[in-house]
């Protein structure tokens, strides 16, 4: 019976059964497949794990990190200028239909000055000078919509592809797709001053080594930053020799018990866990970046995600979420031009510190940096000094992995309400973003529930305009 | 009045247009605004490509535009008035609104009735071209699989018991299981493993029956008797131990995505806190031995069920504890409506799953492309949640009346406070809303402060309650509640609550009907759910059982997909055993302890588990049964036996959940907290299954953050320390090291062992002035010989 849509379609490559089925083959019908999430290959003979999907075609990009600000960033005040609104100040032009969930006034115009910046000449106000400075390594689209006006749903679905709080995050997916390059630690992790959004690092219904792990890093010292990372009461070396008797036990047990692979694994994770303390002292450590790295990005919880960030994924972790938060700080239903006057300097120094660092480091091109929220704000004004959210037109980002740099994508109407040129869903967004990671979003699917599932669902477009 | 579906679209994007050399403006039009639209919105439901276009209607070729489909041209050139396109696209009409994932913005409408009015200018030839996305290309195939068809899928056959197999050691026989697992095995060469040694059986049957380890003296006592008869013993008294519904409720809970809360916790879907009462009755039912066919109809209509008894409402928390999404009132109503189906939605795919391992919810926006599973199917089966409502009810003996007024004054509490939480701002802006929004300030004061003085208890229930939704006011979406007034849905036409079309009386699924199944008439139609689910629908019902269950003895099921027994899932490895030991649990009163005894007494339970190299070689996923697979303890069992061990553990039965983290907490794990939006970390780190939404198993994973919690938490520690204590007494360390092998372990050390140990504390001695014995009971503690089950 051949499958009609897309959805139904079978895995491409190795199907999802028989992965399993591998991985069962080594461990004797119980999947020790947590490991491999953060084990990767090659360690040693006794290795077990699972077998990645692989990419469909040779990825440009092999490394996510993704911005999140949290909250909806308003468009209107930082990428997308409209002199329309200051003709109209304080009115609602009635051939304009600017409805949104919450009783707004009129349109309110941006009081920040918009320039020209780089070769590109795209348009970015003086709320973003740094980022300014980098405009030709940006790729700005400005006809992003979404489909839910509420924070949580519009949140689950840029992160999973849909509004339920249940599906698997992007990060989950990459995950499944590619596994992790470094064995001592996770594929996807997850940088949120609150575990309140867990459920945006949720593997949902993918194997659960594929969840994000979280890290909480409005702490700076891992060892507050990480649980369980240190024992209080051992050093290391109490610890090693109480790690060789274990292992000793173990292996005498595994002796007797018939060799199982899964026996083994359980031994070489808490070996992994034992090296991993040490090593995450040190990679989760941003204040061991040298005083003019720090300088560069800042010292705020968001310039210490980015500069993080940057860690991971040099020592090969695959996607970082960096959340600006707690809490949505962007969602600015008043006194936006004095909160964005605070809260721009520090989200602008981080970002672009960010793009700089790793494009001096050369690791640009294999890195894919993805900016913008669940959705932008409206033209209009709310409660007369805000801005309400507007999921119908807004801005995102994104820089390198394989993305043309110093191009702006994309309009919304004379108001900066709704995208009407070269519209880009969600979808769109997580088509391109795989299609960078080496996946055909169409293909990348998880057999669950009766069918097969996919990021983009029966949508999404490949957005091969912005491509390099 | 019925819709009838002309324009079937789905929005799907799929791929860009092949580029036509422009040569006039009105061409220039076509290609650039109104091809990539047909393309993208439309050619996957009407398309050549397809055998059958929805409503008979293609939209790739100029011809087939004009000709139209069931209700006429789909585009008359130069009237757009006339052009039911266009009409479908501007949604005017309420039966007719293309696409429906959403209406196109204003200017694409327009740049179509541009295109009309200036003729309709369309190169497309009569053949239609070959879309250039992936998808449209496809043929798409008829209406999933016919009834008719469906009915001879081997899980909706009748149950028939099997004559046991011939086979080549009818001497290994001990129970009817072990003839067709023998069979097998014969077929594949493989001989069944030795039987396990008495220790390593009694450890598996306690840790099976009640989640806990045994004592020492209770597997010495065993060792020294290990006779068939002893062995059947011990598990009876397994069997009418208070810790066996602990364990085994806790299975059901996972199929009942049992939690505390919601996925979010906002205004309108606070956390559940009478939720344990749910759990309570579970262990009580399990512990009971209560028929499986009637666990499952208490679950949907306890009040309903001559005999029915005031504690018994605590069961109906298996839809009463439901997760629920958020309902922001400030959303229009389509959004809200959504939202509540999407609600119905998670209860129609957990019930159809978990009890009937049928994935309906795939049938929910067209026909199930796989299973005789219709479209209609689903709604009908949805219609029985859209009229059931999720409230407290009473748990002790009441006047029906005042119980009744109990009841709706804690659902308006509920959500007047819900909405209230989000709409108080409006009123100063939306003056119209200003007399609403005092009148439900006043009446939550008044209800709050009514209810604060009344003292009943209350569990999470479900009440016959048919759901609309009201979007009489445009700035504030309310529900739309009618108590004891059951509502059919209409088909939600590809899934849109925008777009409804015909109305499903409620009813059960087609496949299970001789004919045309009949619909329900009482209230809601809960309890002839049940009714169908574990009467016509029994057989199936009472194999997914069996299977789960075997799954949970075995570590794998003879379907190795336990819910999803459709064509799409894993076939039985032992189609007869599944089938026999079906039929024999039905005949056998629907009794779990029955099927436990069944299964632990067989011989193919009672093998050694070690790994065989060569039996490995044929079988290395284990699924002809040639060894009793060793698995790692969940969560609980794991926790649970750390607790017992060091002598910790509280074995008190029932009440309100607690933390599961805290030193002083000392409860079995089944009593912990249980979050859906933020279950706890260790939770997280060990496998335990999402409680959003019905999850058909455990995975089992072995990860660094889970030994870091072994290695570096303060929970273990703390047992560590505990279990060195209740060893404080004894002065020689080798004595010492034998009583904490007992203890933990369950087994006299071994000389070289004892040795091992020696060496570390000395060293240990050597560093810090003292033997640290702390330090090496968290080594046994944290063992593979602990943490697994041979």
């Amino acid at each position: 019976m051949a499958a009609p849509l897309a959805r139904h379609a079978p895995a491409y490559g190795r199907a999802p059964l028989s992965r399993r089925a591998f991985v069962e083959s080594l461990c004797g019908g119980f999947g020790a497949v947590g490991l491999a999430g953060m084990l990767g290959a090659g360690t040693g003979p006794n290795t077990v794990g699972t077998v990645p999907i692989g990419p469909h075609f040779a990825p440009k990009a092999k490394h996510i990190i993704f911005l999140f600000l949290t909250g909806g960033p308003s468009h209107i005040d930082m990428f997308d200028p409209k002199p329309t609104l200051q003709k109209y100040a304080g009115q609602r032009p009635d051939s304009a239909d600017l409805r949104t969930e919450r009783m707004t006034g009129g349109l309110l115009p941006s009081p920040f000055e918009f320039k020209r910046h780089g070769q590109s000449g795209a348009e970015i106000s003086e709320l973003l000078p740094k980022l300014s400075g980098i405009a030709d390594e940006l790729c700005i689209i400005r006809s992003m919509y979404t489909f839910n006006p509420t924070h949580t749903p519009a949140r689950n679905l840029i992160h999973s592809g849909n509004i339920a709080s249940t599906r698997p995050s992007l990060g989950s997916w990459i995950s499944y797709g590619l596994g992790t390059e470094n064995q001592n630690l996770p594929g996807f992790v997850a940088l949120s001053p609150s575990v309140g959004s867990s459920q945006h690092w949720r593997a949902g219904f993918l194997p659960a080594e594929h969840q994000g792990t979280h890290f909480n890093h409005s702490e700076t010292d891992p060892e507050k930053m990480i649980r369980y990372l240190r024992n209080t009461k051992l050093d290391a070396a109490a610890q090693r020799q109480q790690l060789d008797l274990l292992t000793t036990l173990n292996r005498q047990h595994r002796e007797e018990a018939g060799s199982d692979a899964f026996l083994e694994a359980r031994i070489q994770a808490m070996e992994t866990a034992y090296r991993m303390q040490f090593e995450a002292l040190d990679v989760f450590d941003v204040r061991k970046e040298p005083a003019t790295v720090r300088e560069e990005y800042g010292t705020t919880d968001f310039a210490n995600g980015c500069l993080l960030a940057r860690r991971l994924v040099e020592r090969g972790v695959r996607y970082v979420h960096v959340y600006y938060g707690p809490g949505q700080p962007w969602d600015d239903h008043k006194e936006i031009n004095s909160k964005l006057r605070e809260r721009c300097p520090d989200m602008d120094r981080g970002a672009a510190a960010l793009i700089s660092d790793i494009k001096r480091r050369g690791l640009l091109d294999e890195t894919l940096v993805v900016w913008g929220g669940e959705f932008g704000r409206t033209p209009v004004s709310e409660a007369g000094d805000g801005r309400d959210h507007n999921p119908y037109g807004f801005t995102m980002w994104m820089a390198g992995g394989g993305i043309r740099g110093g191009i702006t994508y994309g309009a919304t109407d004379d108001f900066g309400f709704q995208a009407v040129e070269n519209r880009v869903s969600i979808h769109d967004l997580h088509a391109t973003i795989l299609n960078q990671m080496g996946f055909d979003h169409e293909r990348l699917t998880y057999r669950y529930a009766g069918r097969d599932f996919r990021l983009t669902d029966v949508h999404g477009r490949v957005l091969k305009e912005l491509l390099a | 009045m019925r819709t009838i579906p002309i324009f079937f679209l789905l929005g799907l994007l799929a791929g860009s247009p092949t580029p036509a050399a422009a040569q006039s403006p009105q061409l220039d039009h076509f290609e650039s605004k109104i091809r990539p639209v047909l393309v993208e919105q439309c050619e996957v439901c009407h398309s050549a490509a397809l055998e059958k276009p929805m409503g008979g209607l293609r939209l790739d070729s100029r011809e087939a535009l004009r000709q139209g489909g069931a209700s006429g041209a789909a585009v008359i050139p130069g009237q757009p008035g006339q052009s039911l396109l266009l009409k479908a696209l501007t949604y005017k009409d309420a039966n007719l609104k293309m696409p429906p994932t959403g209406k196109l913005p204003d200017n694409v409408i327009a740049d179509f009735e541009k295109w009309i009015a200036d003729g309709a200018e369309d190169p497309r030839s009569t053949e239609a071209e070959e879309s250039t996305g992936g998808i449209s290309t496809k043929k798409q195939e008829g209406p999933g699989t016919p009834i008719e068809e469906g009915r001879k899928w081997w899980a909706f056959q009748p149950l028939t018991e099997h004559a046991a197999p011939k086979t080549s050691k009818p001497d290994w026989v001990a129970r009817k299981i072990d003839s067709f697992v023998l069979a097998k095995l014969d077929e594949s060469n493989l001989e069944p493993s030795p039987a396990a040694d008495p220790r390593t059986l009694i450890r598996r049957a306690y840790f099976d029956l009640i989640g806990l380890p045994p004592t020492y003296e209770q597997v010495e006592a065993f060792a020294a008797d290990p006779s068939p008869e002893a062995y059947a013993a011990l598990i009876d008294v397994l069997l009418d131990s208070p810790r066996y519904g602990e364990r085994w409720g806790r299975h059901w809970l996972d199929v009942a995505r049992w939690a505390e809360d919601h996925p979010t916790s906002e205004s309108t879907n606070g956390p559940h806190p009478y939720a344990w009462r749910y759990r309570d009755w579970v262990i009580e039912a399990l512990n009971d031995d209560i028929p499986y066919d009637r666990f499952i109809r208490m679950q949907f209509a306890a009040d309903l069920l001559p005999g029915f008894e005031p504690a018994d409402m605590r069961a109906l928390g298996y839809i009463g504890n439901s997760p629920m999404y958020h309902k922001d009132p400030r959303l229009s109503r389509d959004v809200i409506e959504t939202l509540t189906s999407d609600d119905w939605d998670e209860r129609v795919d957990a019930v159809s799953r978990g009890l009937l391992g049928l994935t309906v919810a795939c049938a929910r926006c067209h026909d199930h492309k796989f299973d005789p599973i219709t479209n209609k199917d689903y709604h009908a089966v949805a219609g029985v949640f859209a009229s059931t409502w999720l409230v407290k009810r009473p748990i002790v003996a009441m006047d029906p009346a005042a119980a009744d007024k109990l009841v709706w004054d804690h659902e308006r509490l509920y959500r007047v406070k819900g909405m209230l939480g989000n709409i108080k701002e409006l009123d100063t802006i939306a003056p119209e809303l200003h007399p609403k929004v005092a009148e439900m300030d006043a009446e939550m004061k008044e209800l709050e402060a009514k209810l604060a003085k009344d003292s009943t208890p209350l569990t999470h229930a479900v009440v016959d309650c048919g759901v609309w939704i009201d979007g009489s006011i445009p700035t504030v979406t309310w529900f739309d509640l009618r108590p004891g007034q059951p509502r059919d849905l209409p088909i939600f036409i590809r899934g849109n609550v925008a777009n409804p079309g015909e109305i499903v009386p409620r009813r059960f699924l087609t496949v299970f009907a001789e004919d045309e199944p009949e619909p329900f008439r009482q209230g809601s139609g809960r309890l002839e759910l049940a009714d169908k689910i574990v009467g016509t629908a029994g057989p199936l019902a009472a194999r997914v059982w069996v299977n789960r269950v075997w799954g949970w003895h075995f570590g794998q099921h003879i379907a190795g997909t336990p819910s999803d027994f459709g064509t799409q899932g894993e076939r039985p490895t032992h189609p007869e055993l599944l089938d026999d030991l079906a039929a024999r649990f039905v005949e056998n009163g629907w009794s779990l302890k029955w099927l436990h005894r069944e299964i632990m007494l067989s011989a193919t339970y009672r093998q050694d588990s070690r790994h065989l190299e060569n039996a490995a070689k044929t079988d290395p996923t284990n699924r002809w049964l040639w060894r009793y697979a060793p698995s790692r303890l969940d969560i609980e069992s794991w926790r649970d036996a750390v607790l017992q061990v060091s002598d910790e553990l509280e074995l008190r039965v029932g009440g309100p959940s607690e933390p599961v983290d805290t030193e002083c907490e000392a409860r079995r794990t089944v009593y912990s907290q249980m979050s859906r939006g933020r279950p706890h970390a260790i939770f997280q780190l060990y496998d335990y299954p999402d409680t959003t939404q019905h999850a058909p198993q455990r995975q089992i994973t072995t990860t660094p953050l889970q030994q870091l919690f072994v290695l570096n938490s303060e929970w273990m520690e703390y047992q560590a320390r505990s279990l060195a204590q209740r060893v404080y007494q004894i002065r020689d360390a080798g004595e010492k090291i034998t009583a904490l092998y007992r203890r933990a372990l369950l087994r006299d050390p071994t000389a070289e062992e004892v040795d091992q140990a020696l060496s570390f504390l000395a060293a240990r001695e050597a560093t810090v002035g003292h033997i640290p014995w702390p330090e090496y009971t968290q080594i046994l503690l944290s063992t593979n010989e602990f943490i697994y089950l041979h």
